[in-house]
Order: structure tokens, then sequence, then C-alpha cells
């Protein structure tokens, strides 16, 4: 019968101890900052394959539409291990390690990244295009009445609008991501679950070892899902819900969007 | 025949605003816009009937090219519409030419389509300063001397949602209007109210007559009278009668103009 070491356990459970190895403190930055990156990247090329897909040109409709098709039809591991393995030996690319001053960051770091970015920028694109056509199609003819160009039409009338539809979705892709970087463990980047593996092949504990490991997943969902809650009540400005446009003490309340969030889409 | 308004076509402008040389438009196999040919004149008002599927929106939309018509021209102040003509075909028009056209052309419609996102008078602001490249504060000034126009001046800063139909569409109009536009189109402007908004949106409307050509689709029989000085009535795609207001409650010519006005004027 095998004996369940709590000590081991607490030991890589709580922080304070566990973060004295370099492995894991690295581990959980390298996590956290590529789920960051890759998403925010998966978003802008989501963002560009959604309208390439609905783009008037045939070849960029075309080419959105490749894209889209290979990347979620086929698995993340193969692709990383694909971006990673196979354009090193083909002699294309082979993933140098970079120098950042104090940081050095690893071939296999910057792999995993960019599988997860070209990954999730074709899942994206679906969300951006759902959230694009839940809009009402006389938002896009009243634009274009007052002289819009289509594309200003589309930035400065239909995005600030889809946008609403399009966070919960990409939340949820965020929460995903975390978890996912998981799998860069396959070309050794020096995430969070590579480092339990580093430490289970040097002392042989999986059992506790891997479900320390998820905990930590889950304090990050957790704390994810908080942030998330706080962001989908923020963007309920102006129109969003009758709830947040409540008549109090005669007055209209309206939250305004926030003012960061009006230069970054509708640019001024 | 009332003498109230500058009823006949003769003493008015005889410059063409929009005019319709043989235009065609199918939806499939839908014949929509049978053959049409229109004249309209500066600053007439200008009031389109028909049963539902007659093609009058479509008409309507094809002015300012939300509709592609297949074939035929179609003028706004003598600039063709959404195409140019190449080898004797039509080729459409770039993004950039059809959007500079649409400047000139306010348009109005029956669900308001207000930007839900901007207040009201962001809404009236936003085409000047940046489809027009108007400053902010010039705009801002015009687009308040439009909601004193409209008598929406204490609504400026409510969303679109906190407004009635009614005062919706008369921001919507002020939108329009703040492009100073040569010509307004309204395609069933006050079908989507309820009854006792209707009068104020009416109202705003009649106050633009004669300052500008309009184009108005609806069933608004008073809104005719009081304010129209040309109205034709469609079916099927062609345009059936064009007379004045007076003269088609009158004596209509066509049966099925009669046949329709006793529906519509119970």
């Amino acid at each position: 019968m095998y004996n369940f070491d709590w000590q081991t356990f607490w030991n890589y459970l709580w922080p304070v101890t566990a973060f004295q190895n370099p492995l894991l403190r690295n581990g959980l930055i390298v996590t956290i900052t590529v789920s960051i990156l890759a998403q925010a990247a998966g978003v802008i090329l989501g963002l560009f394959a959604a309208l390439g897909r609905m783009s008037k040109i045939r070849f960029l409709r075309m080419v959105a539409g490749a894209y889209i098709l290979y990347f979620r039809g086929t698995p993340l591991l193969v692709q990383m291990m694909l971006l990673y393995f196979g354009l090193g030996v083909m002699n294309i690319y082979d993933f140098p390690d970079i120098q950042l001053g104090f940081f050095t960051i690893s071939g296999a770091i910057q792999a995993g990244f960019l599988a997860l970015a070209i990954n999730e920028g074709a899942y994206m694109a679906e969300i951006v295009r759902a959230g694009i056509e839940s809009i009402d199609p006389g938002q896009s003819e009243a634009a274009k009445s007052l002289g819009m160009t289509p594309g200003q039409a589309m930035r400065r009338i239909i995005l600030p609008q889809a946008i609403k539809v399009i966070i919960p979705p990409t939340g949820n892709e965020f929460n995903n991501m975390m978890k996912t970087t998981s799998i860069m463990v396959v070309i050794s980047a020096g995430e969070l679950f590579f480092a339990f593996t580093q430490i289970n092949a040097r002392i042989f504990k999986p059992f506790e070892l891997f479900i320390a490991a998820s905990f930590y997943y889950l304090a990050l969902t957790s704390i994810w899902d908080i942030i998330q809650k706080r962001i989908e009540k923020s963007t309920e400005w102006g129109y969003a819900s009758n709830k947040a446009n409540t008549v109090q003490n005669g007055e209209a309340k309206t939250i305004k969007p926030p003012k960061t969030f009006d230069r970054l889409v509708r640019g001024h | 025949m009332t003498t109230r308004k500058p009823n006949t076509l003769s003493t008015r402008s005889t410059q063409v605003i929009v005019k319709f040389e043989r235009v065609n438009k199918y939806f499939g196999a839908l014949h929509v816009l049978n053959d049409i040919n229109l004249e309209v004149l500066k600053n007439q008002v200008m009031v389109i009937i028909g049963p539902s599927g007659s093609g009058k929106s479509t008409l309507l939309r094809s002015i300012n090219h939300l509709e592609k018509v297949e074939s035929g021209h179609l003028f706004v102040n003598g600039k063709m519409v959404g195409y140019i003509e190449k080898d004797g075909k039509l080729l459409e028009d770039t993004d950039k030419n059809i959007s500079r056209q649409r400047m000139e052309i306010g348009m109005v419609f029956q669900r308001f389509n207000l930007f839900p996102h901007l207040t009201a008078i962001e809404n009236i602001m936003e085409a000047p300063i940046h489809v027009k490249k108007t400053s902010r504060k010039q705009a801002e000034e015009e687009a308040m001397q439009l909601l004193v126009r409209i008598g929406l001046t204490e609504k400026r800063d409510s969303y679109p949602n906190q407004l009635s139909g009614g005062q919706q569409q008369r921001i919507a109009i002020a939108r329009a209007l703040a492009m100073k536009p040569s010509l307004m189109l309204f395609d069933e402007p006050t079908s989507a109210l309820d009854p006792e908004m209707i009068g104020e949106v009416l109202d705003v409307m009649k106050s633009l007559a004669h300052e500008m050509t309009m184009i108005v689709v609806s069933h608004e029989m008073g809104f005719a009278r009081a304010a129209a000085d040309r109205i034709i009535f469609m079916d099927e795609g062609s345009i059936i009668e064009d007379t004045t207001p007076e003269q088609l409650f009158a004596n209509p010519k066509e049966e099925r103009t009669r046949l329709f006005l006793s529906k519509i004027l119970h």
C-alpha cells in the first residue's frame, strides 16, 4: 500500500516553500506569461482571420479559410511538435534562444508560444466572426449611409458592439489557454508542468506532485474567473443591459465605456 | 386643392437631383424594379406608396447603393451612383467613391438603426467628425442646433435604449441631417412607431420639406397631403401612377391604385 507523502505534497503545494525551487518559480512565470501573450496574439490573429474570411477579396477569404480549417482541424500537440522539431530538422527555423537582459527565452518556449498563439487564433476567428455577425445589419447600413467606408463602419460601429459578444467566450478561451500551456511539456519548455515532471524525475512522487500541480492550475483559473466576472461587468456600459441603466433618483445612471477601451477600439 | 403649399411642379426648380434611366433589378426570378424611369427635382417632396413587395423600399435603397441594380443608369446630382461605366458595361465603383457619394444622401430607416454604444449627441457627431473631418467643437455646436431643432436638447447624453421610439427616430433624422445632405431618403420612418409617437416624427419631417429634396416611402397619407408635391404608386416593380397627392386621392387613374387606397385610407 502506497503511503501518501503529506510532507512532500505540502512542500510543493505551499508557494513559500515551493518557490524556493527555481524550476517551479520560473515555471509559473513562464506559464502565466505565455498564456497572456499567446491569448493576446490569438485575439489579434483571430480578428484578422475573421475579417479575412468576410473580405470581398477572394484570395484573402481562401487564405483565412485554410488557416482556420487547418489549425482547428488538427491537434495542437501535433502542431507544436511539428513547429519545434519539424522546422528545426528541415533547417527552416530552429528557434535559437533569445537573450533579454537577465532572462533567456528558450527556443522551446518560443515555439510553444507560437503554436499556442496560432492555434488560438483559429478558434478566436470563429468567436470574432460570430460576434460580428451578431450585430444587426442595419447598423452597417446606417454607418454606410452616413458615408463611412466598410472599414470605418467595422472599426467604429460594428466592432465596438461586437466586442461585448466576443468578451465572454474569449475569457473561457483564456481559462483553457492557461491549462493548455501544460502540453508544452512535450517540447521541454520550462513551464509549470514541466517543472513538476522534472522534480518527479528526481524524487518519484507522481501522485503528490501532480495533485499539487493540478491545484496550481486550479488557483490560476479561479483567479481568472474572478477577473473575468469583473471585466464582463465593466463592459455592461450604456446600452448593454437595462440593468446598468436603471433610473436612480430620477436620474438615468449610465456606465460609460472605459476610456482605454475607446482608444483601443475606436482609435481616438 | 389647397393653396397652402407651393404645389405645382412647374413653378419649382427644374434641376434634376435623382434620375432613374431604365433601371432593373431582380431578386432571383422576382423582377423587383421593372424598367424604372424617374426624375426627382430639387427640393421636391415625393412620397412613394404601394403594397408590400411592390419594390418601393428597393427603389429607395438603390438611390444610395444599399441595393445593387442589374441594369440601367441611376444618377444623383448628375453623377452615377455606385457604378462606373466602362466599355458600355457597368462596374461597381470603389468603396471610397461610393462612400463619398453617400455623404450627400441622408437616410432614415424604419428601425432607426441608431448606434447603441453612442449617446444621442455622439450619434449625431459621429459622421461629421470621422467622415467629414469636422472639428469636434464645430460638430458639437451643429449637433446641439439639430437637437434644438428636433426638440431633444435634454436627451443629448442619453443612450438610444433610454429613448422612446419617436425620440430615437428624431435623433436618427438629426444624425442624417448633420452631414448636410441635399437629398434625404426616408424608408417607412413611422411604421415601427407606436401611434402616439408618429406625429412628432412627421412634424420634424414636415419642417424639412422644401429645404431639401425628400423621398419618403410611407403610408402616412396625412403627411403626403400636408407636405408632398408628388406621390407615386408602385406595384409589382413598376411605377403605376405619378401625380400630386390631391389628384391621386381624388381620382386615381388605375383600378389597382383605387383598390390599394381603399385599403389604407380606411
